[in-house]
């Protein structure tokens, strides 16, 4: 069930499927779709995420059968087959992923059916027949992983204990994706692990496919991947651990480590040098800039996983004080939303924020409008920029969706990025 | 014979098509023997529906909202408009920069088994208890229209209860390969549902100027200061207008565009419905097309002296600018792809310094884009035509086998193969008129002199097609049509 909202974040799953695919390198997606949907979802996604868009294939390189009226009435598997024969004969990627319209999911063509016999010739063809209107981009992270899990990842890969799986930090959804699983995979790798991103360092599908060989999937998001998560300890035996929020800052980054540490166990003097030095480093960096970034009482406005890692960060270790946390995505079970709010209200010496769940923009700046105490700091995604004017508050944007920055490689995870981030925060004003 | 109303639809204009390969000299001489037919890809790249320019023609409005009746995903490419919106009115002077209020009915599996009317009537009653607007735009989509929710009737039906004027659009992606259908759906709604054919009385010297969301303010000032220089008030439409300022539309002694696929249809039905003469000619990129803009318009009201005397002053202004441009720039040879007008526009402006037009990738061919060809024809060597809306995997093969110095237009996939780029549609700086022209030549000169970020990046990044598609024929997968 989806609601009516006003500017909306983000785009439909068909979105959020062709996004995530898109990250991973050397998958093309194919949709068998309306005319507009690859520049739609393209733009809803990787063009609301700090400007930058698959290396790969997106927008409107993405093949398409662009249905129209006559597809509508017929139906569209014969445009749908010469696509995909082009799509392998000319582009060079790994797999193709047919994706359904709304168009096709309406009129109900069976993708299934046109795949099969690609399969058949041994192309890597996958149908995924979640049309657009099943939902919004999140649901798409999880679609892709149970794709993923029931037709490409293969079972009985010889297992590995030092490989772990980084799940829950969502392509694009997050603007720092990229950022955040180097720094994430650079904190793992110190501690002697090998890590699936699955999208940096050009990871692809031969990594996916070997991935049930991990020894732990780690699940960074507070609500993601559960269904996913259960079904592949189920079909592949690897167990999960979830990290509820983005770690940024040392507590929350050295609890990070803990957690996997006595999940893998670790050797505990290894794990505890790591440790020490990461945390000097930062607090070597910290002890340079003493009050430069002065006191503020903030809001913030983010998806679930960011809103949480950053209402940590800044209350815990920052010394800030938390007014106002809006989370500006759709949740939808009761556990997670009591998970949420837990952890951006268990601080350890600031009072707990006011928690607002709502991705209906009108109710968040209403939110934002009303709030009786001071606010001297607003984080917020573009959508937020106009509140912030009109209230007169100090506005960083980070996070999504995101126009006005231009984001590559940076980082707000971990224990580097929670310098960058601070660094952000920074006003002269 | 009673009128046949426009549908909106611009394939059903005759003669008009939109896949094709060929060469200006033949597509000119197919056309004037009536031998171009529709064809279609069998293999295709993602195209731009018209629900996107629908949305993005009015998205500027003030005192609007706009609810898009369709799942989430259809609002995707609003970002683009609205990060223009958002930056021009930053360019405006404005302080206080605001969202539009653009709502989606999210249309979800329950709507399309049941039907998606109380969704649209609950999003409606939103509009109006958040924002009191004039006006509601309600979008179509693919996903509305296939499952036959009457949008018309729902509008109708609560019109009688709101007070803000709702207008229904038929943007529905499906029923149109050309995009700029949209801006037609948008238009054809504006008449029926705003200006209802009812007569003004005139107001002396107002001209309606239509521009869509991709002008800059720079490009809206110098296009009013030209018009101006006529003795013309402007009226500015509908990017950065009001539900007042559409009313005024019948009231204007004559109508142009800037953009050549932007109300160039409404500007019939401006004729037709109000009496209003209007101008159509060419995109003002270039001196040849902005003077054939400006003495268009000129002719309309009755300035066809006044403009003489303008454009020869403003000559004598550009030309020894342009000839320092020219400089840099005669003889290298050029590859553009764009939407109708720019595309056309960038291929006589070239002409301005001296450059080659080798190769031109257009989304559609009719009889105007005949009347721009056989001018290209006059001045250029037989180039390569490509009527496609974008289709990256054509341009690719193209450039890489006709190698041009230069690339004029979207520069995502012409970069990796390390040709010098120019972007001719950047919607936050000036490209039109007189002045446009020079930073337009100066940015092309300047990437041709210094193209090292493209070389660079084309040592390091490889596109995605395989080194066998660069040997094929790039019209390879172009169905029919002959």
């Amino acid at each position: 069930m989806s609601q009516i909202l006003e500017n909306p974040r983000g785009g439909c799953v068909l979105a959020g499927i062709s996004s995530v695919l898109a990250a991973i390198n050397k998958v093309c997606p194919v949709f068998h779709s309306g005319p507009g949907c690859c520049m739609q979802t393209t733009a809803a996604e990787q063009g609301q995420s700090g400007h930058k868009s698959s290396c790969f294939v997106s927008g409107v390189s993405v093949p398409s059968s662009n249905m129209l009226e006559r597809e509508v009435v017929f139906g569209g598997a014969g445009k749908l087959k010469t696509t995909i024969q082009g799509a392998i004969d000319i582009i060079d990627a790994d797999a193709y992923f047919v994706l359904t319209g709304c168009t096709a999911g309406i009129i109900g063509d069976d993708i299934a059916r046109v795949t099969e016999e690609f399969q058949k010739k041994g192309h890597n063809v996958y149908p995924i027949e979640t049309p657009g209107f099943a939902g919004d981009s999140n649901l798409g992270y999880e679609i892709v992983w149970n794709t993923l899990i029931d037709q490409v990842i293969e079972e009985n890969v010889p297992g590995d204990d030092k490989l772990v799986n980084v799940f829950g930090i969502v392509p694009y959804h997050d603007p720092f994706w990229s950022g955040n699983l180097e720094e994430i995979k650079r904190i793992l790798n110190r501690l002697g692990l090998k890590v699936n991103t699955f999208f940096t360092d050009h990871q692809g599908m031969e990594d996916i496919r070997k991935c049930s060989g991990a020894a732990l999937n780690i699940i960074i998001n507070p609500w993601l991947f559960k269904g996913p998560a259960k079904k592949f300890e189920e079909k592949f035996g690897v167990p999960s651990i979830r990290i509820p929020g983005l770690p940024i800052g040392a507590a929350d980054t050295t609890k990070f480590i803990h957690q996997v540490a006595e999940a893998l166990k670790l050797d505990n003097d290894m794990v505890e040098t790591v440790i020490a030095q990461e945390e000097d480093y930062v607090y070597h960096y910290l002890a340079q800039s003493i009050g430069v970034v002065s006191w503020k009482r903030f809001a913030i406005v983010a998806d679930a996983n960011s809103a949480v890692g950053l209402t940590r960060y800044l209350a815990n270790d920052f010394s800030f004080t938390p007014v106002l946390v809006i989370i500006s995505e759709p949740i939808f079970r009761e556990e997670d939303k009591q998970r949420i709010i837990s952890e951006i209200s268990d601080l350890e010496y600031a009072k707990p924020p006011k928690i607002v769940f709502t991705a209906d923009q009108y109710e968040i700046n209403q939110a934002i409008l009303t709030e009786e105490e001071d606010i001297s700091l607003l984080i917020g995604s573009s959508n937020e920029r106009e509140v912030g004017l009109q209230k007169d508050i100090q506005f960083l944007l980070a996070s999504f969706p995101m126009s006005e920055r231009l984001v590559l490689n940076r980082s707000y995870a971990g224990y580097r990025g929670s310098l960058t981030f601070t660094e952000d925060l920074y006003d002269n004003l | 014979m009673a009128k046949v109303q426009y549908s909106g639809v611009r394939e059903s204009r005759t003669g008009r098509i939109n896949d094709l390969g060929t060469t200006g000299k033949e597509a000119e001489e197919n056309f004037k023997k009536g031998c171009l037919k529709r064809a279609d890809r069998s293999f295709a790249q993602g195209l731009q529906c018209q629900q996107i320019n629908s949305m993005a023609a009015l998205m500027s409005l003030e005192d609007a909202v706009f609810i898009s009746h369709s799942p989430q995903g259809c609002v995707g490419c609003s970002i683009m408009a609205v990060d223009m919106f958002r930056v021009g009115q930053a360019h405006r002077g404005i302080k206080n920069i605001r969202n539009p209020r653009i709502i989606v009915t999210n249309i979800d599996q329950k709507s399309v088994v049941f039907g998606g009317e109380e969704k649209l009537r609950e999003a409606v009653k939103k509009a109006v208890e958040r924002y009191h607007p004039k006006l509601i735009f309600i979008y179509a989509s693919c996903a509305s229209g296939i499952i036959g929710d009457d949008i018309d009737a729902i509008a109708a039906d609560l019109q009688k209860e709101y007070e803000a004027v709702i207008v229904p659009i038929h943007c529905e992606g499906f029923k149109s390969k050309i995009c700029a259908s949209g801006f037609d759906a948008a238009f054809l709604a504006i008449n029926e549902y705003i200006l209802k054919r009812e007569q003004l009385p005139k107001e002396e010297g107002l001209i309606n100027l239509f521009a869509p969301t991709t002008i800059s303010y720079a490009d809206q000032k110098e296009m009013e200061r030209m018009l101006s220089l006529l003795g013309a008030k402007v009226n500015y439409i509908p990017f950065y207008s009001s539900l007042e300022k559409i009313k005024r539309i019948p009231a204007a002694e004559a109508s142009t565009s800037i953009c050549k696929v932007f109300a160039d249809e409404f500007m019939k039905t401006l004729w037709e419905d109000y009496n209003i003469p209007y101008s159509h000619t060419v995109m003002p990129i270039g001196i040849r097309n902005t003077d054939k803009w400006y003495r268009g318009i000129a002719e309309v009201i009755g300035k066809e002296k006044e403009v003489e005397e303008i454009i020869a002053r403003e000559h004598e202004r550009i030309e020894p600018l342009v000839e320092k441009l020219k400089k840099r720039l005669e003889g290298k040879r050029v590859f553009i792809c764009g939407g109708t007008g720019r595309s056309f526009a960038a291929a006589a402006l070239i002409d301005d310094f001296g450059m080659e037009l080798v190769g031109l990738e257009t989304p559609t061919y009719d009889e105007d884009a005949q009347v721009d060809i056989e001018y290209l024809n006059g001045i250029h060597k037989d180039f390569v035509l490509d009527i496609a809306n974008m289709q990256p995997f054509e341009q690719v093969n193209l450039v890489k086998k006709l190698k041009p110095d230069a690339f004029i237009g979207v520069p995502e996939w012409a970069a990796k193969l390390g040709v010098p780029t120019t972007h001719v549609l950047d919607g936050k700086r000036p490209t039109m008129g007189y002045d446009g022209l020079l930073f337009l030549g100066n940015k092309i000169a300047d990437q041709l002199e210094n193209p090292g970020f493209n070389k660079k990046l084309a040592k390091h990044v490889k596109l995605p097609y395989k080194d066998s598609w660069y040997e094929e024929d790039a019209f390879k997968y172009i169905a029919g049509g002959n």
